[in-house]
């Protein structure tokens, strides 16, 4: 009861707020701005519960066996940060748990020239199932490193954040070509991958080009693919698969609502990736029981058939009437009225199989009776940042894009911070 | 064509038994053996392996990661494997597909020491069976190729399990008579009075049938 009365208040008090929603003309309403509230906080327990205590790294995911995951201990970082901000932590927890991390990170977690395995052991750090020395997942959990030394600048947690960031020898990553390998094995050395069009790449190119030691050259970011197509009216950029999530992922951190790469503003871009997304998949509700208005989400998430990356058009466009509710979700800077719609629509119809004391589960599949009954760190992560970003003034997108590297990432690549665009 | 037709199946009615016993019973306990071994060993391992927490917890990880893969690298194409063999997993998701990999993988390698177990009973009892016919017909052969040579003391003795112990004995039985008949010859051939030597001999041969009485 008294958490229901905290959480209410949490949202009266947001409500009052002059700012809030400022890049949005769609105002939630009350209920529907606690409901959100409610699902960050509730998303933020996955971090604290998930990570290790000793260690601090974070599970890949809720189920049991699962090893740590690189990238959803980058958003764990993130979510401390803004669970002692935002007094959903202690102040002194939050603190205590980001230090863990980042000194386990710094000092005990396997790595190659900067770069962490993809998936360590969670006690000890380890690399584990001979998974890749990975340039994404570093990528994420530096810029969730970066953004905790943001919230708790002149501490420990500070000089460990850029010491682990100063420590990735971005070149070597190149392997001698113009785009960021994916990763590199001891068995395989370099993966015959690269990020070489576009995708959730730009948080890892902004990081890697201004980075204070061994950046890329700034004219890498100009090299990846742009590829363009057109669906239902929407104009994209798109990814090859088409999922949401590879929208997403850089604008959590990154806000590009003010910057223009040449011609192409990526906000508006990931705004048209998401209402086609949601286009495709309601151009099927008629094959599919779960895809309807407010029930949308076409995104790489579990299935019943395992981990697919499911996505819209433009894209492959993989699909089999699953839906992630995260995908949704994570859209709400871009889709604000679409996304509210349904996060509601899925909290009050299937909060019974799909809601849990973490927020919302993975996926379901109506045709197919299946409910996920796991959380992901990554799109548990990205679910917190977006609302946080949503629901609390912009903070996330704030406090990154006053990062130095930040800022020198802009200034190299030349991306333009006149252009103001437009509010809805 | 019919007058080659067999008449009786069974010629030698208890050797035929006990042959019969001999194939059949070793196959039986032999197919026994595989099956249940295959049966307990696969099925097991399928029980295992969703039984045992920590297994169980390490083939979802195990299919995750490759799963995490092929969403990243969607090109990433299936190395060959036991499992292509059944055409079922077509229908299994890539989840299941790896999940029952290894289940096979682990199946296969704790068969292969019984396979060998199996092989080795089957080779010595290979051996043993065969033993039993071709010691006797070796040393029947010799025998033959003995008296071909003109020497009629030699006899044939086989080993106690051995095939053929009836044979062996008639045969030593028909050598021992002609060894005494052509030793009975070689004596009175060998006296004085030549006359009375070749009535003896021809009385002696009198009741041998051979192509010259035709």
């Amino acid at each position: 009861m008294f958490k229901r009365f905290i959480i209410f208040l949490t949202g009266i008090l947001l409500l009052s707020g002059n700012s809030l929603f400022s890049f949005a003309s769609f105002e939630p309403t009350q209920e529907d701005a606690l409901l959100l509230n409610k699902i960050e906080q509730d998303t933020l327990q996955y971090f604290i519960r998930f990570s290790d205590k000793k260690t601090g790294l974070t599970r890949d995911s809720s189920r049991a066996g699962s090893p740590s995951s690189i990238a959803a201990t980058g958003f764990a970082l993130a979510g401390y940060a803004i669970g002692g901000s935002r007094g959903w932590m202690s102040p002194e927890l939050a603190y205590s748990r980001l230090l863990t991390t980042l000194q386990m990170l710094k000092n005990k977690t396997a790595h190659k020239e900067g770069f962490f395995y993809h998936f360590v052991d969670a006690q000890t750090g380890k690399r584990i199932w001979a998974s890749e020395a990975s340039s994404m997942d570093t990528a994420l959990v530096v810029a969730g490193a970066l953004l905790a030394a943001k919230y708790y600048p002149g501490t420990e947690v500070e000089k460990l954040a850029y010491e682990i960031y100063a420590r990735v020898n971005w070149k070597w990553m190149l392997n001698g070509s113009d785009f960021v390998c994916m990763g590199w094995t001891p068995e395989a050395k370099f993966l015959p991958y690269y990020w070489d069009c576009y995708s959730e790449l730009m948080v890892l190119q902004a990081l890697a080009i201004g980075a204070p030691h061994h950046p890329i050259p700034p004219a890498a970011w100009k090299k990846w693919l742009r590829p363009t197509e057109e669906y239902h009216g929407h104009k994209v950029v798109y990814a090859s698969t088409g999922s949401l999530f590879t929208y997403q992922f850089s604008h959590a951190y990154i806000d590009f609502r003010k910057l223009m790469d040449k011609n192409i503003n990526f906000f508006e871009n990931s705004k048209e990736a998401t209402l086609a997304n949601r286009d495709y998949s309601l151009s099927f509700s008629e094959k599919y029981k779960g895809y309807s208005e407010n029930s949308w989400g076409l995104s790489a998430s579990l299935g019943p058939g395992g981990y697919k990356a499911y996505g819209g058009k433009p894209g492959t466009g993989t699909h089999d009437g699953t839906i992630a509710p995260y995908a949704a979700l994570s859209s709400i800077v871009f889709t604000p009225e679409q996304s509210t719609k349904a996060a509601r629509f899925f909290y009050e119809n299937y909060q019974k199989n799909l809601y849990g004391n973490f927020g919302f589960k993975d996926a379901f599949n109506l045709d197919k009776d299946w409910w996920s009954d796991e959380y992901l760190g990554i799109d548990q992560g990205i679910t917190l940042l977006m609302l946080e970003n949503y629901l609390n003034e912009e903070a996330v997108w704030k406090k990154f894009m006053e990062l130095a590297p930040v800022q020198r990432w802009i200034e190299l690549t030349g991306l333009d911070k006149k252009l103001q665009p437009s509010k809805d | 064509m019919l007058q080659n037709r067999r008449k009786h199946f069974f010629i030698n009615k208890p050797l035929q038994i006990r042959y019969m016993l001999f194939l059949t019973v070793p196959l039986l306990i032999i197919s026994a053996v595989t099956i249940f071994g295959f049966y307990i060993g696969i099925w097991g391992k399928v029980l295992d392996a969703f039984s045992d927490q920590q297994t169980r917890e390490d083939l979802l990880t195990a299919s995750r990661m490759i799963e995490y893969e092929q969403a990243r690298h969607p090109e990433t194409h299936q190395t060959l494997s036991s499992l292509s063999l059944f055409k079922q997993t077509e229908k299994l998701s890539a989840r299941q597909r790896e999940v029952f990999k290894e289940i096979l993988n682990e199946t296969n390698r704790s068969l292969l020491w019984k396979f060998a177990l199996l092989l080795t009973v089957i080779a010595w009892g290979t051996v043993f069976l065969s033993h039993k016919i071709a010691g006797p017909l070796y040393r029947f052969s010799k025998a033959f190729d003995e008296m071909e040579k003109g020497n009629y003391r030699t006899r044939v003795f086989l080993r106690k399990l051995d095939e053929g112990h009836p044979v062996a004995e008639e045969l030593n039985a028909a050598l021992e008579k002609t060894d005494h008949l052509l030793a009975e010859l070689k004596v009175i051939s060998q006296e004085n009075d030549a006359s009375q030597a070749v009535a003896k001999i021809r009385e002696k041969l009198s009741n041998i049938k051979t192509s010259a009485d035709v």
